[in-house]
C-alpha cells in the first residue's frame, strides 16, 4: 500500500531523514516511534507531499507522490503534529471546507459527514467556533479532516499529544476502529500507546531505522529468551544443576526474595528454547520450580537501548 | 479554486478584515468625492479616482497581509498542500477573494456617478474607462501583496513590506527625473539588468549553463544595439522606469482612453506575481 524507498531528506549539511525504506502492508497499523527530533514528522511529512525528500520515492498504492500527487494525495488523510484547523470557522464550516478541497461531491458530502461526525463524535459541537473547543475536541476534528474523502491510508502524527487519560484511551479505540477499514501510520513517542495499538513498529532515532517488527518480536528478539526462575533449594545446587543444561550461555543468582527460595536469570545461547531442558534439570535434581517466567523486554527497555546504543537491529 | 476562493471569502468577512477594509476605503473615497465633487459642483469624476489612488497604499496591505501569511502560522497550509488541491488553484482562489472584495467595494462606490447624474449629465464612458483602470491598478497591486504575504508567516511584517514596496512603485515616476541620462549608464544600467535576470534564473533553475547563456546573449544584445545605434541609450534608465511604472499607465484611462496595452500590462504584472507566488510556495518545500 505505501513503499517508502531510501527516502533522505537534507537541509543543507543537516540530515533529517536517512535513507529509510519501508513498506506498508494493506490494512496494517505501523508504529512509528522515536525520540523527539528523531525524524518522525518529517518522514511522514514526505509520506503525505507536504514536503519533497531529497532523494528517494514514496508510492501510495503504486503512484508516486510526486510523478502524480492529486492522484496519491487523495489516497491519503493527513493528521499533521499540529491539527491544521482555522480557528475562525465552526466545525461543520471547516469540515465543509475540507470536502470542497479534498473533492468529495456535493451529492455523497452530507452522508459521509455524518458518517465520520458519527465516528469520531464530534456531532454535538458541529456548530460551535473550533477556537472555542477543548484540545480533546480540536484533536477529534483533526481527525475528522483526515478522514474525508475517504482516504485508503490515514497518516496520524501524535494523534494523542495533549490529550487526558480518559481522552487517550478513546482515542486508542477510534484508531483501532479505523484501522479496520484503512492503512494507517502512527507516530508517537509514548510507548505503551504503539504497543496497544500497532500490528508493526519501526523505531527511528537521528533519521535512520534502528529496528523494526512487530511488539512481540521485538521484545524477544532483543530480550533473546532470558528466563528468570524462583527455584525452592540451595544455590549451589541449583547452580551445578543449570550448569549441566546444554543451551544454557550464563547462569545468574539474584538472590532471595522469598525465604527458603533463590531467584536467577538464566540466558540461553542465541535462538535456543531452554524451557524444557531447565526443568527437567531441576526436576531430576530435586528442585521444585516456583516461578518461571520470560524477561522478555518491555518496550521502553527495547527503546532505550535501542536509541542509547545505536545498535543495529533488523 | 472555488473552495479556497469561498473559504477566503467568507473569512474576509467572518473577521475584521474585510470590513476594515471596505470601511476605510468607503470613508476616504466618500470623503474625496465630497471634495471635489459635490460641494464644488464639478463632474470630472476621473480626477477624483485619479486622486484616490492612492489609497492603495494603505488598504491593500490589509486585504493581503492575511493571504499567505496566516495559513503559515496557523500551520493550515499542510492540509491545502497535502489536500489534492494544486498550488495554482490554491493561490489562485486566494487572488481571485481579494479581488472579489475589492470589486464589491468599487462597485459601492459606483453609486456616486449614480448620484451626479441626476444633477446633469455624465461622461458615462469615461467613467467607465477610469474604474476599469482603477481596477487593473488595484489588482496588481493586490498581487503584489499576495506574493509578499507567502514571503513571511508574520502578517504585521507582510503588512508593512507590502506598504514600501507599493509606496517605491509610487515614487518610481519622481525617480525618472533625477536618474542620470548619459549612454554610459544607460549601458551599465541595461548589462545589470541581464545579470539580475541570469541570478534569478540560477537560482530558480540551478542550471549554470542556462544562465551562463543568456548573459551571453543579453551581453551581445547590448553590445550589438551599441554598435548600431547608441543613441538608444540616452536616457535609457529614466525609460526603462517610465515603461515599467505602474502609475503611468493609468494616465491614460484617467482621460477615459480604452487601450489595450496598458491593459494587457496590467494583466501580465499581476499574472508575474502570482506566478512568483506560486513558486514560492513550490520552491519552500522542496528546499
Amino acid at each position: 500500500m505505501i513503499e517508502v524507498q531510501n527516502v533522505t531528506k537534507r537541509y543543507g549539511q543537516h540530515v533529517a531523514v536517512d535513507n529509510v525504506s519501508f513498506t506498508v502492508n494493506d490494512g496494517e497499523i505501523l508504529g512509528f516511534l522515536g525520540p523527539n527530533g528523531a525524524g518522525k514528522s518529517t518522514t511522514m511529512n514526505i509520506i503525505t507531499g507536504y514536503i519533497s525528500a531529497t532523494e528517494g520515492t514514496v508510492k501510495i498504492d503504486g503512484i508516486d507522490i510526486l510523478d502524480q500527487p492529486e492522484e496519491a494525495k487523495k489516497r491519503i488523510g493527513y493528521l499533521p503534529e499540529f491539527p491544521p484547523l482555522y480557528m475562525d470557522m465552526t466545525v461543520s464550516e471547516y469540515l465543509d471546507f475540507v470536502c470542497d478541497i479534498r473533492k468529495v461531491s456535493s451529492a455523497e458530502r452530507k452522508q459521509s459527514l455524518e458518517r465520520i461526525m458519527d465516528i469520531v463524535k464530534i456531532d454535538d459541537v458541529k456548530g460551535r467556533l473550533i477556537k472555542n473547543l477543548s484540545k480533546g475536541y480540536k484533536q477529534r476534528v483533526g481527525v475528522a479532516q483526515a478522514m474525508i474523502g475517504n482516504p485508503q491510508v490515514l497518516v496520524l502524527d501524535e494523534p494523542t499529544v495533549g490529550l487526558d487519560p480518559r481522552q487517550i484511551i478513546e482515542m486508542r479505540d477510534l484508531i483501532k476502529k479505523l484501522g479496520k477499514s484503512h492503512t494507517i501510520i502512527l507516530s508517537s513517542h509514548i510507548l505503551p500507546e504503539v504497543s496497544a495499538v500497532c500490528d508493526r513498529i519501526i523505531i527511528i532515532n537521528k533519521g535512520k531505522i534502528v529496528a523494526a517488527g512487530t511488539p512481540a518480536n521485538l521484545s524477544k528478539h532483543l530480550g533473546g529468551g532470558r528466563l528468570s526462575l524462583r527455584v525452592a533449594a540451595p544455590e549451589k545446587q541449583v547452580m551445578a544443576a543449570l550448569e549441566q543444561v546444554p543451551g544454557v550461555a550464563r547462569v545468574e543468582p539474584r538472590g532471595t526474595f522469598e525465604p527458603g527460595t533463590i531467584d536467577i536469570v538464566v540466558d540461553p545461547d542465541e535462538e535456543v528454547d531452554i524451557r524444557r531442558p531447565v526443568f527437567n534439570a531441576l526436576s531430576h535434581a530435586d528442585c521444585p520450580i516456583l516461578m518461571m517466567r520470560p524477561l522478555d523486554l518491555s518496550l521502553e527497555e527495547i527503546f532505550m537501548q535501542v536509541t542509547t546504543q545505536e545498535s543495529e537491529v533488523s | 479554486m472555488i473552495g479556497v476562493y469561498k473559504k477566503e471569502l467568507k473569512a474576509y468577512f467572518s473577521t475584521p478584515t474585510g470590513y476594515v477594509f471596505m470601511g476605510f476605503f468607503l470613508l476616504i473615497a466618500g470623503f474625496f468625492f465630497a471634495i471635489s465633487n459635490l460641494f464644488p459642483m464639478v463632474a470630472n469624476y476621473n480626477a477624483m479616482l485619479s486622486n484616490l489612488t492612492f489609497i492603495f497604499l494603505i488598504v491593500v496591505p490589509i486585504l493581503t497581509m492575511r493571504l499567505m501569511a496566516e495559513e503559515m502560522r496557523q500551520k493550515t497550509d499542510v492540509l491545502l498542500l497535502t489536500s489534492p488541491l494544486s498550488v495554482n488553484e490554491m493561490v489562485l482562489g486566494k487572488y481571485f477573494a481579494a479581488v472579489t472584495v475589492f470589486l464589491i467595494t468599487l462597485l459601492i462606490t459606483c453609486l456616486y456617478p449614480l448620484m451626479m447624474s441626476f444633477f446633469g449629465d455624465i461622461a458615462v464612458w469615461e467613467i467607465i474607462g477610469g474604474y476599469v483602470g482603477f481596477f487593473l491598478l488595484g489588482s496588481t497591486f493586490i498581487a503584489v501583496g499576495l506574493f509578499i504575504s507567502s514571503l513571511t508567516d508574520n502578517q504585521v511584517i507582510a503588512a508593512v513590506v507590502t506598504f514600501s514596496v507599493l509606496l517605491l512603485l509610487w515614487v518610481m515616476d519622481a525617480l525618472q527625473s533625477v536618474v542620470p541620462t548619459d549612454i554610459i549608464s544607460g549601458v551599465v544600467f541595461a548589462s545589470a539588468l541581464v545579470a539580475a535576470v541570469a541570478i534569478w534564473l540560477y537560482s530558480a533553475t540551478r542550471n549554470i549553463y542556462v544562465s551562463l547563456v543568456t548573459a551571453i546573449a543579453g551581453g551581445a544584445a547590448i553590445a550589438g544595439v551599441y554598435i548600431a545605434n547608441k543613441d538608444i541609450y540616452t536616457g535609457f534608465i529614466g525609460k526603462a522606469l517610465a515603461w515599467f511604472s505602474v502609475l503611468n499607465r493609468y494616465n491614460e484611462f484617467s482621460l477615459g482612453i480604452l487601450s489595450l496595452s496598458p491593459i494587457v500590462y496590467y494583466i501580465t504584472f499581476s499574472a508575474v506575481f502570482v506566478f512568483l507566488t506560486i513558486r514560492n510556495i513550490e520552491k519552500k518545500r522542496w528546499s
